[in-house]
């Protein structure tokens, strides 16, 4: 299970914000890449049903993000991880030892990056060189997209406050186009914590709180001790299906945005948002499963949390009746 | 302040925030459809629908389009690269690990090898 890192409310606070996520993505991706897509938007109550829905998630994902900065700044000893998530030179050398370490020029991942600290989980800080660009990423693409998301809630507004529907489009378009780093990022996410070999099928730091993670005293051992785990046997072809599912999706959200970009009037009239070919519609709904596999992966993590919570109080329950005293408890006669 | 007390003003906030903003977009700042375009000032001439002739003629929503393109390319392939470095990371620790037909001393999930013990026969 490795060290823990989340404490219980970030723990239910990441689960609720990646399903709102999840949710925001499918509705507004089925209506960007529509011609891709066009299956969800039926799933989803049609038109008027997909936008309904992304207005509820939007609503929710700014009651989150307004919960979760507010805490950072009112929380008891959470002022400090503003200063964690700083970058420093020390996760650009992280990254760089990152692709030696693909290579074969570095023995180790840098303590900045690495998920699985083991035994070296002193060296390993709060946020790895990922975790801060995550943080950074969700802060600036989370604020722009709620505030785009709020000039387009009123399409006449838009339109009155910039006088062309044209205008209203393109702040359309600028928050669709916006999201798309974020999805991206996203499958990413889902990969790099989810197909660790370490951690496979799930990294479980993000669902269980640090506070209830077994600490063990352990000797000085060499390394992470990553060696001394056993490898699931389903691993090593889940990592090439996910690894090759997670490019493909990136790579065709990302033609997509570009060719289907849902921003028809400048260039000349395209009415239905652009080209678009069996490959692209094949890529992008293999991007959607991506981001589904997300959603199942985090379901999960949190039925492995329930288990566990489950067991750590049965053996509590337990513990003190032979602790306490040597006996059995019992009734008074 | 408490770590309850925390969360719960926190919980005000956001829900407070998040009513007062969707709130103010609905009310201070939408118009109904029936006012727009009857006048368009867009084209010479103007008329319904006009804009659409003229296309976007805001040069600097233009050119937020065409920046958050450049953003998307960008990100797009710094996150490709990072997929790859993880991917080639993952197999190189992958490689360091046990076979699960191999005995293990520790399990990934802090339990122990269900194989690994029990009865001999």
């Amino acid at each position: 299970m490795d060290h823990g890192k989340f404490t219980r409310v970030t723990t239910y606070f990441h689960s609720l914000l990646a399903l709102d996520v999840f949710l925001l993505f499918f509705t507004g991706y089925s209506v960007m890449f529509n011609d891709e897509l066009w299956w969800m938007v039926e799933f989803m109550g049609g038109n008027a049903g997909v936008l309904a829905l992304h207005r509820i998630a939007g609503f929710a994902l700014i009651v989150l993000t307004v919960f979760w900065v507010t805490l950072m700044l009112v929380g008891p000893g959470r002022r400090k991880n503003f200063k964690a998530v700083l970058p420093t030179p020390t996760d650009a050398k992280a990254f760089i030892q990152d692709v030696q370490f693909v290579l074969g020029r570095a023995d180790e991942r840098h303590p900045n990056a690495r998920q699985f600290a083991g035994y070296s989980s002193d060296e390993v800080p709060l946020l790895s060189y990922v975790g801060k660009g995550v943080v950074w990423i969700f802060t600036v693409e989370l604020v722009l997209l709620m505030i785009s998301g709020l000039l387009i809630w009123s399409k006449t507004g838009a339109a009155q406050l910039f006088q062309t529907k044209a205008a209203a489009t393109a702040f359309v378009t600028f928050h669709g186009l916006l999201g798309v780093v974020m999805v991206m990022g996203i499958m990413f996410h889902i990969f790099e914590h989810g197909f660790h070999p370490a951690f496979y099928p799930v990294e479980m730091k993000a669902f269980v709180p640090k506070s209830v993670m077994p600490h063990e005293e352990h000797d000085d051992h060499e390394g992470t001790g990553i060696e001394l785990l056993s490898l699931r046997p389903t691993w090593k072809w889940a990592v090439n299906l996910a690894g090759a599912a997670v490019v493909i999706g990136i790579v065709s959200v990302l033609v997509g945005s570009i060719f289907d970009s849902g921003y028809p009037i400048p260039a000349g009239l395209t009415p239905g948002g652009g080209p678009t070919s069996v490959l692209l519609t094949i890529g992008i709904n293999i991007g959607m499963f991506v981001l589904l596999l997300g959603v199942v992966l985090s379901t999960y993590g949190n039925v492995l949390r329930a288990r566990y919570e489950q067991q750590v109080a049965g053996e509590q329950d337990s513990e003190p009746e032979t602790a306490a005293d040597g006996g059995q408890p019992r009734d008074d006669d | 302040m408490s770590e309850a007390l925390a969360v719960a003003v926190s919980a005000v906030v956001g829900i407070v925030v998040a009513v007062a903003s969707v709130w103010y977009v609905n009310s201070a700042y939408g118009t109904s459809f029936e006012n727009l375009y009857r006048v368009n000032p867009t084209v010479e001439g103007g008329g319904v629908g006009a804009d659409y002739v003229a296309g976007n003629t805001d040069p600097l929503l233009d050119a937020l389009i065409v920046v958050i393109h450049a953003v998307d390319v960008l990100m797009g392939v710094f996150i490709l690269a990072l997929v790859f470095v993880h991917w080639g990371a993952f197999r190189r620790l992958g490689a360091r690990m046990r076979d699960h037909d191999e005995p293990a001393e520790v399990a990934t999930d802090g339990g122990r090898d269900a194989d690994n013990g029990g009865e001999s026969a």
